[in-house]
């Protein structure tokens, strides 16, 4: 098992499936590059991805605010009309943040340089879902987002460690309200159940005597950070998984990843994210037992896999349906094109499911199959007509954060904003460049178009009755213009395959 | 096929005929879809079976209403003889000459007047004093409350009406809920088929480019791009779609639902378009949606349960004028809406239930608004229930209050439980499977039409 794909099975075709699934799909010369290399050479580039430099810059401001705790504090001395000004004046500037990072994020993924670094933090974030919503900062939501960047290859307890005392976990999961008088027992629950055994591993005994130990854990309001407080740990003797001691939460975390079930769960969670929803109990033995001789190091273990012969089984090869922000960053990709603007990919994350900082509950997305249902389906049909034939936005909205004025009558509220601001200028989008994707298109038989295309954005065969519709949708048009080309690649993009990675 | 007790035959041959006639007539009758494959397998067994394909068209019908903010209960259902009412809210307080008088100690304000005379005909039940246990003030954690009917402190991924779907309506069309909002409700969440959302029918489909033929063109592109040739029937989406199925294969499960948007599309959009109201309604988007929700049902959906959502009713500041507006339009919607019906001779299919993730607190706030509170009356519009106020309205004496917020009697569940066992027509192992949990039924004549 997991033994080693051969060198002379290396071909573009891998390289291409590699690069979609360790990263967020891929441009055809970056496919010939990996192509080129050996299997152990490309799976090394992109997990050793700390060797390629990244100049990007955290959001401006992504700062600690040292005046924020006062600003917080200043709110009670108002009151009446003017406190409810400065709270919307405070919300306002929460929503730009947000959706500042939202893009921050998107844009590392769809063109950064270290694509499996941003994969592993999405995997992550779905992991330990955490939601803005009731976290309610941009800036802890950052913070969050750079632990999973900085260490989500690196070793699983320090992973768990540094996000179990992250400021933002210890909101959304009550934390940071949690006392020795009224241990709170949510984180404690979550992170057996959700982050490192699954259900049914633990006893509900286990879970009191965890959030006993994790009391003491807090937030310093001020510094916005991790604080430890001795007053509010119980000191006392506890019982967890069969043994007894003074734990604090530290203690419990170590005697968690320990146990040979927390292998098995977060590698059976990672080969579904990479590779496949089928994994037969041997292969997860095998996964489990690779990731413990790692010393529960991921990068090792994630290089294990990319360089499976089982990672390119047939059976997995463009068998996974799309996440919406992979099917978002990949279309971009492929299409050579920049993100559209901030309105329209939060609109099209939102409507197709994965609102990124904004996941449905506690467990995370789904993912798989659920990623899909009609109205999903449709949605990812019409928003490929923007992403290649562009968009006219028309009509009010200069600044996209501050609300135009309404009418009388006009419904209020988010939904309704971002139904104007679709509408307004702000979401305008130019069509992509035909003439850089296929030049020279006059001279090419349309069949010669076909196989261009299904080779730039499926890197599979389309069915072959859809091949011919599409062929026919071709010759119904002979003298192929730029928008006719346009429109056969959004329509090739309105297939079941296009979904396919 | 939502489970259905008691088939009866005649209803069963409508049915068929439905199917027939309206579905895949036209030029629709290029093949035939899964989830229609296996709902003529399920209509030769049903004769035999306990369950049947139950459509829109003889079926009682679920809409689910979201007043989204959290309605401000006690303005609504005013305790106008209760001296506590008037001293927490000096300003907010409705004088008793604005007032239209239920009983000797509740009342409507004036401008709820529409309610009022639906109320006097007998086709509204107010259920006072409904909430859960260890309230949640968050809007976003409460919603999820009463989306996933859970407790204040577990997490459930899939919503109540999900779970409807999953449990009772196994391999059904997939326009077995539909919700007239851009994004799906949480309640709508669920481990196979989970309803549609729509808010505008036209949009809700394949939208094609340029002028004239081109549109043409690529319209049956697109048709015959999302045609599944090899489709077998039997299976459906909502057999094969379960999250983590590693028996499912994804183009397979890609192709069938690509099938199954193409066919609801049309069927929705034909519908809406072919449908029409019986009477005006008010210019509100929630009348809109109810509009719509009309035409549905009587155009032949097969559709069991609706989602309407108003916004508006987080009335932290100058409330007055917004809670004014709020409820008037609700009002006025709802009886445009049930006229509606009744010139359809719907109205005795129909149930409505009104829902807002929490009331508000019992003192009024320094920006003559209220904050966030807990329990609130709920209402349900329709002919099978016993009209009238029904439940104690909750003390609002200072020692009987929770953190300054009503106290609830009636868990929320156990309204969802009345509707599902005694309005859907489910059994108590269904309900009971549904709720994660045994919630009692509420002696409030609800019964199946």
């Amino acid at each position: 098992m997991l033994e080693h794909v051969q060198n002379s099975d290396w071909n573009q075709e891998k390289a291409a499936h590699l690069l979609n699934r360790a990263g967020f799909g891929a441009t055809q010369e970056e496919i010939e590059r990996f192509a080129a290399m050996r299997p152990r050479e490309a799976v090394d580039t992109i997990v050793d991805f700390e060797k390629i430099p990244d100049p990007t810059t955290h959001p401006e401001w992504a700062v600690l605010d040292p005046n924020q705790h006062n600003e917080y504090k200043a709110m009670r001395l108002f009151s009446g009309p003017e406190k409810e000004k400065q709270r919307r004046r405070m919300r306002r500037e929460r929503n730009r943040q947000t959706n500042d990072l939202r893009h921050w994020w998107l844009e590392r993924m769809a063109s950064g340089p270290r694509p499996l670094q941003e994969k592993m933090t999405l995997f992550w974030h779905g992991h330990f879902a955490t939601s803005i919503q009731k976290v309610k900062s941009p800036y802890l939501m950052y913070k969050q987002n750079e632990i999973f960047r900085q260490k989500g290859t690196g070793k699983w307890l320090d992973l768990l460690t540094a996000v179990s005392k992250d400021p933002a976990m210890l909101i959304w999961l009550d934390g940071a309200r949690s006392n020795r008088k009224k241990p709170n027992e949510n984180f404690a629950r979550e992170v057996m159940e959700l982050f490192t055994l699954g259900e049914g591993n633990y006893s509900e005994d286990d879970i009191r005597e965890a959030a006993r130990a994790f009391t003491g854990w807090s937030l310093a309001r001020n510094r916005q950070e991790f604080t430890y407080r001795e007053r509010m740990q119980d000191p006392g003797a506890k019982r967890f998984f069969g043994r007894a001691g003074k734990f604090k939460g530290e203690d419990i975390l170590e005697i968690l990843v320990r146990q040979d079930q927390a292998s098995k769960f977060i590698t059976g969670k990672l080969w579904r994210f990479f590779v496949s929803e089928s994994l037969p109990p041997r292969l997860q033995d095998e996964l489990a037992r690779r990731f413990a001789g790692h010393r529960q190091v991921f990068a090792p273990w994630l290089k294990d896999v990319f360089l499976s012969r089982e990672f390119y089984a047939p059976e997995v090869m463009r068998r996974q349906i799309k996440s919406p922000v992979q099917w978002l960053t990949s279309t971009v990709r492929s299409l050579d094109r920049s993100l559209p603007p901030t309105v329209v990919s939060q609109q099209m994350l939102r409507q197709l499911g994965q609102f990124l900082f904004e996941p449905p509950n506690v467990k995370g997305w789904d993912g798989g199959t659920a990623w899909i249902n009609t109205n999903h389906l449709l949605s990812r049909y019409n928003f490929a007509k923007d992403l290649v034939e562009g968009r006219y936005g028309r009509g009010r909205g200069k600044n996209e954060y501050v609300m135009t004025k309404l009418t009388k009558g006009e419904p209020k509220g988010r939904d309704a904003m971002m139904e104007r601001l679709m509408q307004s200028r702000l979401s305008r989008m130019e069509p992509v460049d035909v003439s850089k994707l296929l030049p020279e298109i006059q001279e090419t038989p349309p069949d010669q178009i076909l196989s261009q295309l299904e080779n730039r954005f499926l890197s599979m065969p389309l069915k072959p009755s859809r091949r011919e519709t599409l062929a026919q949708y071709l010759q119904q048009h002979p003298q192929l213009n730029e928008n006719s080309l346009r429109r056969a690649i959004r329509l090739l993009m309105c297939t079941p395959e296009y979904q396919l990675t | 096929m939502c489970d259905f007790q008691e088939p009866t035959p005649e209803n069963l041959t409508t049915r068929r005929d439905f199917l027939r006639t309206t579905v895949l007539g036209g030029a629709l009758s290029w093949t035939v879809p899964s989830f229609l494959a296996s709902t003529f397998d399920t209509l030769q067994a049903s004769t035999t079976t306990a369950t049947q394909f139950a459509t829109g068209k003889d079926a009682p019908i679920l809409v689910v209403m979201q007043l989204a903010g959290g309605n401000d209960g006690l303005n609504t259902i005013v305790p106008y003889t209760n001296d506590d009412y008037y001293k927490a809210r000096p300003q907010l307080a409705h004088k008793r000459e604005d007032l239209l008088p239920l009983n000797d100690e509740l009342a409507v304000p004036k401008h709820f007047s529409a309610f009022k005379d639906l109320y006097d005909n007998g086709q509204v039940s107010i259920l006072n004093g409904v909430g859960y246990p260890n309230p949640n003030r968050s809007h976003f954690r409460s919603t999820e409350i009463w989306h996933t009917a859970s407790d204040a402190e577990r997490f459930e991924s899939h919503g109540w009406l999900g779970r409807y779907f999953d449990n009772a309506c196994e391999g059904s069309d997939p326009a077995v809920g539909i919700a007239l909002t851009k994004e799906a409700p949480q309640a709508f969440s669920a481990a196979g088929a989970s309803g549609i959302s729509l808010s505008r029918p036209e949009k809700y489909g394949f939208e094609p480019t340029g002028r004239g033929e081109e549109r043409q063109m690529q319209r049956s592109a697109y048709e015959q791009l999302n045609l599944d040739e090899d489709d077998q029937a039997g299976a459906t989406v909502a057999e094969v779609g379960i999250p983590h199925n590693p028996h499912v294969d994804p183009l397979d499960f890609l192709e069938r639902t690509a099938m199954d948007a193409q066919m609801s599309s049309d069927q929705i959009k034909r519908v809406a378009k072919e449908t029409k109201n019986e009477v005006k309604y008010p210019g509100s988007n929630l009348a809109k949606q109810l509009a719509l929700v009309t035409r549905l049902i009587a155009g032949g959906m097969p559709t069991r349960v609706y989602y309407v959502s108003q916004g508006g009713y987080d009335t932290h500041q100058n409330q007055s004028w917004t809670h004014q507006r709020n409820i008037t339009q609700l009002a006025e919607a709802m009886q445009a809406f049930l006229s509606d019906l009744k010139a359809m001779g719907l109205e005795k299919q129909v149930m409505v239930l009104t829902f807002s993730e929490f009331g508000r607190r019992v003192k009024q706030n320094g920006t003559a608004g209220t904050d966030h509170g807990a329990a609130a009356p709920l209402f349900l519009f329709g002919q099978n229930i016993s009209p009238g106020l029904l439940g104690a309205y909750p003390s609002l004496a200072e020692k009987d209050l929770d953190k300054g917020d009503l106290k609830f009697h009636t868990d929320f569940r156990s309204v969802y439980a009345t509707l599902l066992q005694n309005w859907m027509q489910l059994s108590p192992a269904q309900t009971q499977q549904i709720l994660k949990g045994n919630f009692d039924t509420l002696p409030i004549g609800v019964r199946a039409a």
